[in-house]
């Protein structure tokens, strides 16, 4: 199985980066093109383009992946650009323009190559260490934290003169002769990319950027995915950045100010985040199209000269793209999904079979609720609940709207911390972030479907099984292709998530956690707003999923029809406490049920009394 | 008074509401009851104006109001009650007041606001206090009070008794009844089906989405399988109209 | 002592003009759940009309109140072409289109009048001093801090007692709510883009008076200061907003006297360094801001 997985790794890398490297090959070669018998200006422009590839394929790794938006990653290309400069200038300029250089660094002289190397290194610790300071947030905070960060690095680099010249810059950096050494880099960015997006922490981050709850439900450590994603990209955009000071020959910290991070975001905004192909499209039309409204403002054949067209052009582009496709002009699309398809690279399908039934019957895990209740403020949502579930058990949980059903499953999910109570799972208690409780082997569903919207379908359960394949695997593989075949979603493996209809969705969904192979299921109202025909096929549906993975159920709905078919047990809930429990025909004649659902019987019935 | 025709609604691929008809004439109380996630909701935002629905119509005293924004439905006469309150609990009961007789000239929203305490006693108390403080059943009381700050014409309430304690719920109810014997047009929605049908005069069953029962409440208190065709027992899958369904 | 004393009041001098800002930022997120970074632009658009009416003759007394208004009708016209079409869209997208238009204006100005700066003359009085014990004051010191406590007052006071201001208030809590009570939803928000471009067109004013300048990128370091200290005060709180801007402006005075003490001469542009560093901190701590205001999630 290991071997299936990485050699599907391989195989997609290396078809995405053959991919885009064709498509910088077709940018290339048209820019060769035109820079013949062009200007140096032209061969500069090229060159420009190619370093802001580097830049932008390294934001990518991370906004891309991650979904996180960072205004700061061009800290990390000064830092690597300082760095190579500090290093690599040679002993006797450095004596000129830096006299009061502490630690030393006057003397030191190295091989540039050896000096980008360190450059790097230093951009890749210091996105370590921010990405230690970021692990908790997310959202906007996140953001505002990469803009301090750029705007620290900033100050440093203009107010150290003593280490860095400030705005009188550090000259004599050695040039980049040849251009080979850009082109290994863009390779290289592209490579690394193209690795990162189909590997496993590349994919786990994805998830997070579509979801978070639904990530960490299924077992993903959103923490260390963007630590990943961050570490990954600095190296990246360090690299780019120290490129850029070594064709110019010279490090300022104008090469690296917020207004040049606004348009390396353009770039990949315009192109589209998501892919390396959104990047490189987005690079380039933004690189040549601020240079053809540049070359209008000089006032070419006769007509004024006006300042501001390359800023113009960058806005008007953003906005436009902004206002009419958000996702970028590319959307999903990748060139390597061309390559894909001519290398037959990517599935390879059913190259096991699931083992069946295996699993919670036979380890005997309980889920086990003691006492469990959760109270806000003055108002107590769940209240002492006490619960057991045997292992392979089908258990229904229903009550009128406001019960306390869903945030049960919260509890158990760790969405909501307990004020009360305590629960496990085979006498391991169930405790910690939901990330960490659905590795023990809980698995759910949401009532607000949320699927990975942009993820294949067949992606949805995929990661969902690499996560198990990470985080449980004691237990024997769950085989994707079955899961989607039993699901009714075989033929719809390659469409977006979203693009699939309600019912199919939330079959999506159960798949999905089932992928995890968990001792127990936990779904929130799978049928909800389902015909009942809809609702009956669901009944064979959960108990064949169910089966395949061994896993018991825990089922919150209201349609009794369906409960009554499907459950072993079924458990009611009203304000928060249990008030019955039993066999469904037992809890159908209840009468604490029928009055909790239908109202107590306050009056006989008569006959409407007011007349009007 | 209020006539809802064919009306359909979706949320992005799930059809929420299948072609719903019911009609509310004046004077009449009128219950709608279903299990949750039937769709009783979806039609009150979609009737309200939150939702705009994929067919269908629904007019309000001959006039097709099918997709107005709520706030000129508010004008029309129109109030809801929102599920779970939905009261402003930065703002005091005053406040929640003030604001919801907007659409109201200045002086009868302050002749208004000085009955209303009297009806609800317990906003005279917490007059200054801000909302997020009030119970369960404070708070509903609160959020009726402001949908009569527009004096409707209709007044629609989305599951009063949500979260209420068995007292706080007689006391809804209670009032429900003194409304109604006040003339006013009542549209009830309520999961506490027997009480609903005891103070009303119609009612109609919603299930996933569609209509599944509809005729005097009496009569359809008595249905021996109310409980089924209410949570979809298996006798109930496929039901139809008043009768039963067949399996 | 008398240093500590006189920073704290260039410090609140300072930071009460943010604060005029930053309720602006927070007022537009509270009903939008937008920031808008677009908002320095309108001190631009006053700047220059102040520009062109200035060295015409004309006098401080009319280009006040012209300034104000064209700030507001400005904030209200954005929203109406640009921020309208993408009500309830994600937070990212809204994020970058209020981004976007930022530089887009930025690059009008800069196309249309030109890049350079353009100066006017300041009215002569803001800037005469006076001593109070052994406390320096400058006339626009005062002013400032006088019409800022003055409109955060009247602000307050619409949103406490104004029907606009129940309405701008329930809005930020529970839009579709403050709909079925039959606040009009287009109402609302151009309510909040008019009263946050009120308050930026006051700040304009009395920035404008100080610095005499008019330049195309001029509404950007303000607006980043107005969005810092709405982040640290919570957005959508506006008590939260006065208090970060406070926070910020006397930060700022502060860090820069210890940073020059303790790292000499050279550091004093590190200044915005450490405050920015200080600022992440707090993302770090409380990444919900000062005070608190909350949006659960329903899952």
């Amino acid at each position: 199985m290991g071997n299936t997985r990485s050699s599907q790794f391989v195989s997609r890398t290396a078809a995405t980066a053959a991919g885009n490297l064709a498509l910088v090959a077709l940018v290339l070669g048209a820019g060769l093109v035109y820079g013949i018998g062009g200007s140096s200006a032209r061969e500069d422009l090229v060159t420009d383009a190619l370093i802001n590839l580097v830049i932008v394929i390294g934001l990518q790794v991370f906004i891309g992946n991650t979904g996180v938006l960072s205004f700061g990653h061009l800290a990390f290309g000064s830092i690597a650009a300082y760095t190579t400069a500090l290093l690599a200038v040679p002993a006797t300029r450095k004596e000129v323009l830096l006299p009061n250089a502490p630690w030393g660094i006057q003397g030191v002289e190295i091989n540039v190559l050896v000096a980008t190397l360190l450059g790097v290194a230093a951009a890749v610790v210091i996105g370590a260490l921010l990405g230690l300071v970021m692990a908790r947030t997310s959202g906007l905070a996140a953001t505002m934290i990469t803009l301090a960060f750029l705007f620290v690095t900033e100050a440093v680099a203009e107010n150290w003169i003593d280490l860095t010249n400030g705005a009188g810059s550090i000259s004599s950096v050695p040039r980049l002769e040849s251009r080979t050494w850009i082109l290994l880099a863009v390779a290289l960015a592209v490579a690394a990319a193209a690795a990162f997006r189909h590997s496993a922490i590349g994919r786990f981050a994805q998830a997070g950027r579509e979801d978070e709850l639904a990530a960490g439900a299924m077992g993903i450590d959103l923490r260390v995915t963007r630590f990943a994603a961050l570490v990954v990209s600095a190296g990246l955009v360090g690299l780019g950045g120290s490129m850029r000071s070594q064709s110019l020959g010279t490090v300022n910290p104008t090469q690296f100010s917020f207004e040049l991070s606004v348009i390396v975001l353009a770039m990949l905004v315009v192109g589209g985040m998501r892919t390396i192909s959104g990047a490189i499209v987005g690079t380039v039309l933004v690189t040549v199209g601020k240079d053809v409204f540049r070359w209008l403002g000089d006032g070419p054949g006769g007509l004024p000269t006006v300042e501001g067209m390359p800023d113009f052009f960058l806005a008007a582009l953003l906005l436009a793209v902004l206002l009419t496709r958000p996702s970028g002009l590319l959307g999903d699309w990748d060139a390597g999904q061309l390559a894909a398809r001519r290398l037959k690279a990517s599935e390879i399908r059913s190259a096991g079979r699931t083992q069946y039934g295996s699993g919670s019957s036979e380890s005997g895990s309980a889920l086990v609720a003691d006492g469990l209740g959760v109270t806000f403020g003055g108002f107590t949502a769940v209240d002492a609940v006490s619960l057991r579930v045997e292992p392979g058990e089908v258990r229904g949980l229903i009550g009128p709207n406001g019960a306390g059903k869903t945030t049960f499953v919260n509890l158990l999910t760790g969405m909501v911390p307990a004020t009360r109570g305590s629960a496990s799972l085979g006498g391991s208690p169930l405790a910690g972030a939901p990330h960490a409780i659905a590795r023990q082997g809980v698995a759910r569903t949401f009532q607000n479907l949320r699927v990975f919207a942009n993820l294949s379908v067949r992606e949805n359960v995929a990661v969902a099984a690499l996560s198990a394949a990470r985080h449980r695997a004691d237990r024997p593989p769950v085989d994707v292709d079955e899961l989607l075949a039993v699901s009714g979603l075989a033929d719809l493996a390659d469409r977006p998530a979203a693009t699939l209809d309600y019912g199919n969705q939330r079959r999506l969904e159960i798949a999905r956690a089932a992928a995890l192979r968990p001792e127990f299921l936990l779904l929130d109202e799978p049928t909800s707003g389902m015909s009942d025909t809809e609702s009956e096929a669901m009944i064979g549906h959960v108990r064949t999923v169910a089966g395949l993975v061994g896993a018991g159920v825990l089922v919150i709905d209201h349609d009794l029809g369906f409960i009554t078919s499907i459950c072993d047990r079924i458990t009611v809930l009203d304000h928060g406490e249990v008030i019955a429990e039993g066999t469904p025909a037992e809890v159908r004649a209840d009468p604490a049920v029928i009055a909790a659902y239908l109202g107590s019987q306050a009056d006989e019935i008569p006959a409407n009394e007011v007349q009007a | 008074m209020l006539a809802v025709e064919q009306l359909t609604t979706r949320y992005g691929s799930l059809t929420a509401l299948h072609q719903a008809t019911l009609r509310v004439d004046e004077g009449e109380l009128i219950t709608l009851v279903g299990p949750n996630g039937a769709g009783k909701t979806t039609l009150l935002t979609t009737i309200t104006g939150l939702l705009r629905p994929a067919g269908g119509r629904v007019t309000f005293e001959g006039r097709d109001i099918t997709g107005w924004d709520p706030a000129r439905l508010v004008r029309a006469g129109l109030a809801l009650v929102p599920e779970r309150r939905r009261i402003f609990k930065d703002l005091t009961v005053a406040e929640n007041l003030k604001l919801a007789g907007v659409t109201a000239s200045a002086a009868d929203r302050r002749e208004r606001l000085a009955r209303l305490p009297e009806v609800f006693p317990i906003l005279r108390d917490r007059w200054s206090t801000a909302a997020g403080f009030l119970s369960g059943g404070e708070a509903q009381q609160l959020a009726v009070a402001r949908a009569l700050m527009s004096d409707p014409k209709l007044l629609l309430l989305d599951e009063p008794c949500l979260g209420l304690a068995p007292t706080m719920v007689d006391v809804v109810f209670d009032l429900l009844v003194d409304l109604r014997r006040q003339g006013r047009t009542i549209l009830v929605v309520e999961q506490q089906a027997r009480r609903a049908l005891s103070i009303a005069d119609r009612a109609y069953v919603l299930r996933t989405g569609r209509i599944v029962a509809e005729g005097p409440a009496a009569e359809l208190a008595r249905r021996a399988d109310l409980f089924e065709a209410y949570v979809g027992g298996a006798s109930a899958v496929g039901g139809g109209t008043a009768g039963g369904g067949a399996p | 002592m008398t240093g500590f004393v006189q920073n704290l009041i260039d410090g609140l001098g300072n930071g009460s003009t943010y604060a005029l800002m930053a309720v602006g930022v927070s007022l537009i997120f509270g009903v939008m759940h937008l920031v808008n970074f677009a908002h320095g632009e309108l001190l631009t658009v006053a700047a220059y009309m102040t520009y062109f009416l200035q060295t015409r003759g004309t006098s401080w007394w009319i280009i006040v109140p012209l300034a104000i208004t064209t700030a507001m009708v400005t904030s209200m016209g954005v929203e109406a072409v640009a921020f309208r079409r993408i009500r309830g869209a994600n937070p990212f997208t809204l994020l970058l289109t209020s981004f976007a238009l930022e530089i887009l204006s930025h690059a009008c100005w800069k196309l249309f009048v030109g890049s350079e700066r353009k100066q006017f003359d300041k009215p002569g009085w803001a800037f005469n001093t006076f001593q109070v014990g052994p406390f320096l004051f400058e006339v626009w010191d005062v002013a400032a801090i006088v019409t800022t406590i003055v409109c955060l007052t009247a602000t307050a006071w619409i949103l406490r007692n104004t029907l606009f201001g129940l309405a701008i208030r329930a809005s930020a809590e529970d839009f579709d709510a403050a709909r079925l009570m039959g606040v009009k939803a287009n109402r609302v928000i151009s309510g909040a883009f008019a009263l946050a471009g009120v308050l930026a067109g006051i700040f304009a004013a009395l920035s404008l008076m100080r610095t005499g300048l008019a330049e195309p990128r001029m509404g950007a370091n303000p607006l980043l200061k107005a969005v810092l200290a709405a982040i640290i005060g919570g957005l959508g709180s506006l008590q939260g907003a006065v208090v970060g801007g406070l926070a910020l402006g006397v930060a700022e005075v502060f860090v820069r006297g210890y940073v020059g003490d303790w790292f000499g001469s050279q550091a004093a542009g590190l200044t915005d360094g450490v405050v920015f560093a200080l600022i992440a901190l707090l993302f770090v701590v409380r990444p919900q801001g000062l005070f608190n205001v909350a949006t659960a999630e329903r899952v």
